[in-house]
């Protein structure tokens, strides 16, 4: 199964990457995560890539994308074209515009309604996703986050995670 | 001793942490280096552990001065290590070579980026092999070993301080930035289930009086410490058993260098490692080595499902390099590939060795994105 995000630096696309991979780890699943961004800390386009497999991984990136989960339109023209015929697409809908089908929500808006942070968008949108695909346990999402996330921070990331997982689950 | 990072279990680390943790369970407790991407995360692990095993972590002016200062600590006693990327590792060159001359024991890591010059530092690329092999000026040997998975960048690390102890040699670590940030699942072993080799230290008067003898006949000499025992002569000049500067007698020139060669290439078999996939019944090969081996198995797997018997031999150690292990596969398979991320360099050594037995193809590939197996597949299909 071949994951990526997109969006542009300062979204936390690479840490909701991680969070991803680290959960997959928990679950004893084999795991490959890697990421795309140019030298520009914020602004400039931030790819996160996860290939989850109960088989070894040989993949470094996603080639053909099971699901791409875009956050920004910058990121999602980067690598648009990754995404599988009929791959799952899942947009933040206030900042993407797709020319084909997807699902999604307004992932920012949501963050700064749930924990006040457009930061934590990167949460929400991993929450909309484990709730649409059912990739990892979402236990084993949150016991990731408890460990990738600054010391501090777990309850402001888990309530946007638990805001997005909500959201996919309408 | 207690480690600050979890051991006996499994972790979901990248590459440059893997290599930080296994230098540390394989004794390391000296790091100098100067940051530079693909490699700064193992500086900054390092900054983070090395006080917690009662080590040192220091950054350095440069990367002169970074592999400067692990030879220095090498020679104090210590297990050290410094890592940069291409260049960094070129500025290393000069001392690299003074580490094969005196004979010090160091890994030096070079996660190697798209160059030349400062190139494209965020992305991975395997233009630094043959640098690896021949940057420094001289005849000279060393150990080159080249991992392609978060789990080999661990072990090979270990490994790396192993062959470094026992052949009293630097050894070149060549991963890449895609190994460096790369996280997969990893198993970092308990501290008592690592082996760890140590230096030969001198036993005898006689053998704190050569530090550059060869009293047990394996071209090894035991490593005296600073401070303990007599005055070391340490330098670059060619210099006699006892360490003494001897610069124009051709036999001592010729003595000490084949003795330095003859460490190495005298326990080849020790110190080449790979390995084969799919290759008994082969009527193609791929050789590869580091990152792109992992597109080089899912390839032969492809192919196999297509009806081409596809092998591969993946090479962990790139220097010293096995010739004849290539010639013996050049007479069983009727053409090599090989697909690297450079515009040809360990080609050469794998045409060299298979000698005209069978047609060697060049799979290059440069820009910053490790071949995918498809293109691998369609090449060798042709």
């Amino acid at each position: 199964m071949q994951i990526r995000f997109a969006g542009i630096g300062g979204q936390g696309v690479v840490l909701a990457g991680v969070i991803l991979g680290e959960a997959a780890a928990i679950e004893g699943l084999n795991v490959v995560q890697t990421q795309d961004y140019s030298s520009a800390s914020r602004g400039g386009h931030s790819i996160a890539d996860v290939i989850i497999s109960k088989e070894p991984i040989y993949d470094v990136i996603v080639t053909e994308a099971d699901v791409l989960v875009a956050l920004a339109q910058l990121g999602y023209d980067t690598v648009k074209n990754s995404l599988k015929e009929d791959g799952l697409l899942i947009i933040e809908t206030d900042l993407v515009k797709p020319e084909r089908p997807y699902i999604g929500a307004p992932f920012t808006r949501l963050a700064e309604e749930t924990t006040g942070l457009a930061l934590t968008v990167n949460m929400v949108a991993l929450g909309y996703l484990v709730a649409k695909t059912g990739l990892v346990r979402r236990e084993s999402v949150e016991e990731a986050i408890k460990r990738r996330v600054p010391k501090g921070t777990e309850e402001v990331n888990l309530k946007a995670f638990r805001a997005g997982y909500e959201e996919g689950s309408k | 001793m207690r480690y600050p990072f979890p051991t006996g279990k499994n972790d979901f680390i990248q590459g440059n942490e893997a290599i930080a943790r296994a230098a540390i369970l394989a004794g390391c407790r000296f790091y100098a280096g100067y940051p530079i991407t693909p490699a700064s995360e193992i500086f900054e692990a390092m900054a983070l552990y090395m006080p917690l095993v009662d080590g040192v972590s220091i950054q350095m002016e440069d990367e002169i001065g970074s592999i400067a200062a692990i030879i220095g600590a090498s020679w104090a006693g210590a297990k050290a290590m410094t890592a940069t990327s291409g260049p960094g590792f070129s500025l290393m060159q000069e001392n690299l070579g003074y580490a094969v001359m005196t004979e010090t024991p160091i890994v030096v890591v070079n996660m190697m980026r798209g160059g030349p010059s400062t190139g494209q530092p965020t992305l991975p690329a395997q233009g630094d092999i043959m640098q690896s092999i021949w940057g420094t000026h001289g005849d000279h040997m060393l150990i080159v070993l080249s991992p392609s998975t978060v789990q080999e960048a661990f072990d090979f690390t270990i490994r790396a301080f192993n062959l470094a102890e026992k052949y009293r040699t630097p050894v070149v670590l060549l991963g890449d930035a895609e190994i460096a940030h790369m996280r997969e699942r990893v198993y970092i072993p308990h501290p008592d289930d690592v082996e760890v080799i140590n230096r030969k230290l001198p036993e005898s008067e006689e053998e704190h009086k050569l530090p550059f003898g060869d009293p047990h006949g394996d071209g090894i000499p035991p490593m005296p410490i600073f401070g303990r025992g007599y005055r070391t002569y340490v330098t670059g000049l060619t210099h006699d058993e006892i360490g003494h500067p001897k610069t124009v007698e051709a036999e001592i020139h010729e003595r000490l260098i084949k003795r330095i060669y003859g460490k190495i290439l005298g326990h080849r078999e020790d110190i080449i490692s790979y390995e084969e996939f799919e290759l008994e019944d082969a009527d193609v090969a791929i050789v590869s080595t580091g990152i792109v081996s992992r597109s080089a198995i899912r390839a032969v797997k492809m192919l196999r499902e297509k009806g081409v018997k596809a092998g591969l031999l993946k090479l962990h150690t790139v220097w010293p390099f096995d010739f004849d292990m290539i010639e013996e596969l050049a007479e069983r398979v009727r053409k090599i590939y090989v697909p690297e991320m450079n515009l040809g360099q360990l080609y050469h050594l794998v045409k060299e060795g298979a000698d005209g037995k069978a047609e060697v193809e060049l799979i290059p590939k440069i820009g910053g994105e490790v071949h995918t197996p498809m293109e691998i597949a369609e090449k060798v299909v042709g």
